[in-house]
């Protein structure tokens, strides 16, 4: 008996690490140095940058990456209210901006950071069960352009899994409601997962209780393969 | 014996990564800001407000505060109806919440005024 707790404690602690085991040799410090340097606190979401051959899949990102970095403890600039003037200011196009000077985002929007989102590939398979997603996330600062977080995804992503926090309840309220397709539904999900994966290697903002206590946590890998969800 | 000890294991390997509560709980925001950003339509505009009005009023994060960005947000859609009035007291809750919004904010402040 007493061999077989410890067996199964051992065979345990191995799950458990190999479980949580995603993370390069380095330091959230030493991978994310400029994060820790020029402490950006507002975060100006560019409109992502889509090479893939969906053209819905920018909307699908464009919706859903403020959440995680406000959850990481940053503040973004309300993404509605900055789409409408970057509309305004014919500073739509992010792939004009990507390797530009940003200090203009700072003056106009009080933004310390700008996140640039490049989709390379949305595939979708013959029968639409698993969706191959290619992304790239550049956080660049608008006081010296350095490049402060940066990772490429490689996302396999499950759509057959129903991943809907509010249940199915929820998303019968809304689809009566507001006639929100599934298929739209089911890729809101998938962008979140891919943008809640990446970013929970960010080091946190201010408004989060890790805020200057998370540099010598490990980082994941800049480019990560990954199954979701 | 062995049963219970096996199910702990499991439970503690279920839990083991699991991530910390929120900072802010969104309810289904991601799904109508999407709807929103598709269609602007009366529908998926009146959704978004209801979006809206839930993570405001029923929040449940840890920080128990309105996420940065949402009463702006909110005031957009108001001035997109032409409720200004709101959309200015909107305007100024997020500055009161967030002074870093300021810069932004007055800027659209400053819009509304012309």
């Amino acid at each position: 008996m007493k061999q077989y707790i410890i067996n199964t404690i051992i065979i345990t602690l191995a799950l458990l690490i190999s479980a949580c085991s995603t993370s390069s040799k380095l330091t959230k410090s030493t991978a994310y140095k400029g994060v820790y340097t020029e402490k950006p606190t507002t975060v100006l979401l560019m409109p992502p940058i889509n090479k893939s051959t969906n053209v819905e899949a920018k909307d699908y990102f464009h919706a859903t990456l403020n959440v995680p970095i406000v959850n990481s403890g940053y503040y973004v600039i309300p993404p509605f209210l900055s789409m409408a003037i970057l509309k305004q200011e014919s500073a739509y196009d992010s792939e004009l901006f990507v390797d530009a000077p940003l200090n203009t985002f700072r003056e106009v929007f009080g933004a310390d950071v700008a996140l640039f989102t490049i989709i390379h590939k949305w595939d979708k398979s013959a029968i639409g069960a698993t969706v191959t997603v290619k992304i790239e996330y550049i956080l660049k600062s608008t006081t010296t352009n350095e490049v402060l977080f940066s990772r490429i995804g490689d996302i396999i992503y499950n759509a057959s899994v129903d991943t809907n926090i509010g249940g199915l309840a929820g998303i019968l309220a809304d689809l009566a409601a507001s006639a929100i397709n599934t298929a739209a539904t089911k890729y809101v999900d998938l962008a979140k997962s891919c943008n809640a994966h990446t970013f929970r290697d960010l080091p946190a903002g201010k408004y989060h209780p890790n805020y200057e206590k998370d540099s010598e946590h490990m980082a994941g890998h800049k480019n990560f393969r990954v199954r979701l969800p | 014996m062995k049963h219970v000890f096996t199910i702990s294991i499991v439970i503690i390997l279920l839990t083991g990564c699991a991530t910390p509560t929120s900072l802010y709980t969104w309810s289904n925001y991601s799904t109508l800001a999407h709807n929103y950003l598709k269609n602007s339509d009366e529908v998926s505009t009146t959704k978004l407000f209801d979006g809206y009005d839930e993570v405001i009023n029923n929040q449940k994060g840890t920080r128990s505060a309105v996420p940065p960005g949402i009463y702006a947000d909110y005031a957009f859609l108001l001035l997109e109806r032409g409720e200004v009035e709101r959309a200015r007291e909107m305007l100024n809750k997020e500055i009161t919440l967030y002074p870093e919004s300021k810069v932004f904010i007055e800027h659209i402040l400053k819009m509304i005024e012309e």
